[in-house]
């Protein structure tokens, strides 16, 4: 390893080293506070050193991470999109009587999984960085089991996750192991060059088969989108918006490298498998949220139909058009971003009304009935994250859902930009009621919309908010740096 | 300096922002100091811009903002476009509308709902702003459709009343049927020249089509339909006289001065593609001049203060239109701004009558007024004059181009031309009429003047434009139109027409005078004879054109909601929403919380995966 390497492999020791420093701060003083600093710190710096060598040249390290404007393009992300994760989670902990500097280590592990997962071109650092996310995830998802307040579901949805999750990874394990019988290597170029040389045969495709299903279930994608829910119900907030959104957009950045940079989004079958789970996942995720009246399920469920949204793009990169390849992959990226923005201020609200100091979420919809005319603020912020989620103009969904569909029209995939039509309206009926709940006159006192805000809470509702309806007027700016991200791809 | 062009629409905007998000909380006076404080730095920076802009003799200037989106060729940016047009107009809207708002922070100040009439106000500048600086056609549409929703706030202000709201809904639905007209036009100019840029528009359809072409004719049609909706032009002028329920400073800002000009300006902002198209300058001159003769019938009949005003300002924006038409693109313009002056000094006078007579807008329980009242009485006479356009008030001065260019032109010709003066005999007769019942004649019931330099200030400014601004023009200072509109030489009508259409006017004061000041003819026994009854009842209906609709249109769309009550259109709809009820019922059962249905399904669905990717 050069020291050229060594210095561009600074930002992930530094999120690395940040879980050992943890601990060793742990072992002397408990100290809520400075323990959420040290992480927050840990990535803002990461982050900026990242953004700093955004448009240098690519640098293969070891065979298992690349860094080059990919990958960074989504470190960056991930660090900045982990620093909600922590104010949620300090605001969090702060007020429920569990133990609390634990969870940092766990987040900042899980945040390690999602950078090496971006910088990853390698089937090991593939698997290392989806364990080192589950792992750390199965115990957040379970975190907070003790005290007099706790709630039930929680210890419910981690084992539920472990299970499916581990059933999952042996799909994937096990696809890596039959994709090194039929290529015989394990970069993501190597077999690009195997399958270009015709070396493909049936225990290759079964692998990629395999890879579909365990990065599948990672994105929740109908049908193996069983766990969402209970899982994001049962889940405390911060950590149904971390797996919400970082775990989800990470792992679908990574599905974009390996299918494109192996060439299997080229081939037929591939296209036909995401297709149908693409149909599937629009529908059911939309089909599942209409009746919905817990807000937690019905935001598992419309990220399910998002990220069947997307698979629309997917496909409309393997266009062989370089243009429309590469509006396919901006795509890609902006719906992301957007839904990443967008999806921290829908939890950013819902963490807002909760009382974790009673173990109490405001997840029902009851809960924001007439919330519009006791807190204008946070009903009107909420609802630019619905509508933004629906995809309404202005906002950044707008754009986002815009993007996907050009990319889908430039690749002529009609019948499934029907069904995004379809399962738009009946999206939009499901948002629209939650906002039409808040705006309904109030009942009786509501306690849930008596307590104050905490100050990290409103940071992050009005920055995100910002950023929901930046991107949705002038998105030109991230359109130009998500340019240069992809060129790496073409 | 122009860079800070932006600052027009954003001090509004930012006014309406604040008013919002304080929602009506804040102390009185500082709603009133960021309302029309917001018009006032409106006003400033036009007045600074145009300094530069004028003493720079540029042509236009263009001012990106950014580029909303760009997908292909689609790609709407936020552009600020201005010229000789876009000043003029923007002169109007900031100088006229802080006018009109100092005067609304007095007229207002006891209304309960103050702050929420400054923030639809404030929205409205903005919108209009926004309107005028458009550089591309969708910007042009999100001011146009704001100004429209803020027009239908503000007639709907008391909305306790059910009346004002039916009224609100008529404007905005009467409205719309020309805002449909106007983006289908959008859509079929986009189609063919393939951008959404205004001036390269008027380029590439000067290339593209040759004089009498059907599609530029159709476009122009289009266009045409959506600015007689938002001016009130026939055939969509029932609107505007039930608009008056809205407090009187709407009623100057919106239905007189601003809004109402919007469909004037589209014409003239696309006058390039009209001139391709003379069977469409001929209509909109028939369009001017039909409504013009039509209003000022009507306006004679009229009993409601506020009323004969509307009617007015119908007929006078008939008058811009009938320049539009001839092609007297300046002309219409120049009227636009002297128009402006005098009809908001007259609906403001009007506004302090009204709150003198504790809210009486009936003419004839009102008269002799001219002692109880002297100063409105003095600047109402002010605004008359400029209505009648007796010379030298600046009425006069556009009112005689018009008439001028109208005799000239090959889209005008001596019968419009007739016509107009016509109109021109009726606006003395019904201005006269109003005037001499509402100031002369026996005095009735007691006033109550309100008294106070933002009930006086901006009166005397605006009967000082509506006095000389018109003169001031026309010698001092020429409106910086030139380079925006085509040249042509100044038109000159034989003496005798020039010499008729001054003297048209002055008969139809002294006829007027007769019947309703010195009374020597009764105007009731006039008018109660049984030729003129009928006559007088359907000028007084507005032609029976709201009956008309009712027939034509109301009832039969009312008779068909009943006989489709359960709406076969909607049947499809339903059902679709019934399967989604279905599909959702069926999915719901799928998440049991059961793990182990959990781990079957995936197993069974990672199967078919598989099967699908290695066997397909």
């Amino acid at each position: 390893m050069t020291i050229e390497e060594l210095i561009a492999l600074v930002p992930l020791l530094v999120v690395a080293s940040i879980s050992v420093i943890l601990m060793l701060v742990v072992s002397f003083v408990r100290h809520h506070r400075l323990i959420s600093l040290i992480t927050l710190a840990g990535f803002i710096a990461a982050g900026i050193m990242v953004f700093q060598s955004m448009g240098q040249p690519a640098i293969q390290i070891t065979p298992l991470i690349i860094l080059d404007d990919f990958s960074r393009f989504f470190i960056v992300m991930t660090c900045f999109a982990s620093v909600p994760a922590v104010l949620l989670a300090y605001d969090y902990l702060r007020r429920s009587e569990d133990l609390k500097e634990e969870y940092y280590m766990l987040l900042s592990l899980a945040v390690l999984g999602a950078v090496v997962l971006a910088a990853s071109n390698h089937f090991a650092s593939f698997f290392i960085g989806v364990e080192l996310l589950s792992v750390s995830l199965f115990a957040m998802v379970g975190y907070m089991v003790h005290g007099e307040h706790k709630r039930v579901s929680t210890l419910e949805a981690s084992i539920k996750y472990m299970i499916l999750s581990g059933v999952s990874s042996s799909f994937l394990l096990f696809g890596v192991a039959l994709i090194y019988l039929n290529f015989g290597v394990l970069t993501f170029e190597g077999i690009q060059q195997k399958i270009l040389n015709g070396t493909l045969n049936g225990y290759g495709m079964m692998g990629i088969a395999m890879l579909l299903i365990g990065v599948g279930f990672k994105l929740s994608w109908v049908p193996f989108h069983m766990w969402t829910p209970d899982v994001y119900e049962g889940a405390p907030v911060p950590v149904t918006a971390f797996l919400a959104t970082i775990s989800k957009v990470i792992v679908f950045a990574l599905g974009l490298r390996f299918l494109h940079e192996s060439g299997a989004l080229g081939l037929f079958n591939v296209q036909a498998a995401l297709a149908f789970i693409g149909v599937l996942s629009m529908l059911v995720g939309n089909g599942l949220a209409l009746m919905q009246d817990n807000l937690k399920r019905l935001l598992a469920y419309s990220s399910i139909a998002h990220f069947g949204y997307l698979i629309i793009a997917l496909i409309a990169a393997s266009s062989a058009s370089a243009t429309n390849k590469a509006l396919a992959m901006e795509a890609v990226g902006f719906y992301l971003v957007a839904y990443v923005v967008t999806t921290w201020v829908a939890f950013g609200a819902l963490s807002a009304l909760s009382q974790p100091e009673h173990g109490i979420e405001a997840e029902n919809l009851k809960d924001y009935r007439g919330l519009f005319w006791q807190r204008p603020w946070l009903a009107a912020i909420f609802s630019v994250a619905l509508l933004s989620l629906a995809g309404v103009p202005l906002t950044a969904g707008f754009i986002a859902k815009f993007y996907v569909f050009a990319a889908g029209a430039s690749y002529t995939l009609w019948f499934l930009l029907g069904i995004l039509i379809i399962s738009s309206a009946i999206g939009l009926y499901y948002y629209l009621k939650v906002i039409m709940e808040m705006c309904k006159p109030a009942e009786d006192e509501n306690d849930f919309q008596k307590a104050a805000i905490p100050f990290e809470n409103k940071l992050i509702l009005l920055v995100m908010t910002a950023f929901v309806l930046y991107l949705g007027i002038s998105p030109q700016a991230l359109i130009e740096s998500l340019n240069s991200a992809i060129k790496v791809l073409m | 300096m122009l860079n800070l062009l932006w600052l027009v629409p954003f001090f509004p905007f930012l006014g309406f922002v604040l008013l919002v998000s304080t929602s009506g909380k804040m102390p009185k006076p500082w709603t009133t100091m960021i309302g029309a404080g917001s018009i006032g730095l409106a006003a400033l920076t036009t007045a600074l811009i145009a300094y530069e802009f004028l003493s720079q003799d540029m042509t236009s200037f263009q001012l990106h903002l950014w580029t909303w989106m760009e997908a292909g060729n689609f790609a709407p940016g936020f552009s600020l476009y201005l010229d000789g047009l876009a000043l003029s107009m923007l002169f109007v809207i900031t100088g006229v509308g802080f006018l009109i708002h100092i005067y609304a922070s007095g007229y207002m100040y006891d209304d309960e709902d103050f702050p929420r009439f400054f923030t639809y106000t404030n929205l409205f500048v903005a919108a209009m702003v926004m309107l005028v600086l458009a550089d591309n056609l969708v910007l042009l549409f999100l001011g146009w459709e704001g100004v429209g929703l803020c027009s239908f706030l503000l007639i709907g202000f008391w909305y306790k009343d059910p009346a004002n709201g039916l009224a609100a809904r008529k404007a905005f639905v009467v409205t719309r049927v020309g805002d449909t007209a106007f983006a289908i036009g959008l859509f079929l100019l986009y189609k063919h020249v393939g951008t959404l840029d205004i001036q390269e528009a008027m380029i590439k359809a000067k290339l593209l089509w040759t004089e009498d072409n059907a599609t530029a004719s159709l476009i122009c049609a289009l266009l045409l339909g959506g600015a007689v909706g938002k001016s009130a032009q026939l055939p969509l002028q029932t609107w505007l006289p039930d608009a008056m329920a809205g407090p009187t400073p709407v009623s100057a800002l919106i239905h007189a001065a601003t809004m109402v000009t919007a469909g004037v300006y589209l014409i003239a902002r696309n006058h390039e593609l009209f001139l391709l198209s003379p069977d469409m300058m001929y209509a909109v001159a028939v369009v001017g001049v039909l409504t013009l003769l039509m209003s000022g019938f009507t306006a004679l009949t009229q009993s409601d203060l506020k009323r004969v005003l509307a009617y007015s300002t119908i007929s006078q924006i008939g008058y811009m239109f009938l320049a539009l038409g001839v092609g007297a693109w300046s002309s219409a313009i120049f009227h636009l701004m002297t128009h402006a002056f005098f009809k908001a000094l007259l609906f403001l006078t009007a506004g302090t009558i009204i709150l003198s007579l504790h809210h009486e807008q009936n003419i004839f329980k009102m008269g002799g007024l001219v002692k109880r009242l002297p100063l409105p009485c003095i600047l109402f006479f002010i605004g008359c004059l400029g209505l009648i356009a007796v010379p030298p008030t600046s009425g006069f001065w556009s009112k005689e181009q018009i008439l001028n260019a109208t005799w000239e032109s090959s889209t005008g010709g001596p019968l419009i031309w007739l016509g107009a003066v016509l109109g021109a005999f009726m606006t003395a007769l019904y201005t006269t009429r109003m005037f001499c019942i509402v100031f002369l004649g026996p005095s009735n019931g007691d006033v109550h003047e309100p008294k106070g330099f933002k009930f006086v200030a901006p009166l005397v400014v605006l009967a000082f434009l509506a006095l000389v601004g018109g003169v001031f023009v026309e010698t001092a200072w020429q409106l910086p139109l030139s380079n925006v509109f085509p040249g042509g030489h100044a038109p000159h009508p034989p003496t005798v027409i020039v010499v008729i259409a001054i003297a048209t006017p002055f008969l139809g004061i002294a006829i007027s005078y007769l019947f309703y000041g010195k009374r020597v003819f009764s105007a009731e026994k006039f008018a109660n004879s049984a030729l003129m009854k009928p006559l007088k009842t359907f000028f007084d209906s507005g032609w029976a054109m709201d009956w008309f609709y009712d027939l034509l249109l109301v009832k039969p769309y009312q008779w068909l909601a009943k006989i489709n009550k359960k709406d076969c259109v909607n049947l499809l709809p339903d059902a679709s929403s019934a399967a989604a009820k279905i599909l959702h019922a069926a999915l719901s059962m799928t998440q049991n919380g059961q793990l182990r249905l959990y781990v079957g399904v995936m197993g069974t669905a990672a199967l078919f995966v598989i099967f699908v990717v290695v066997f397909l």
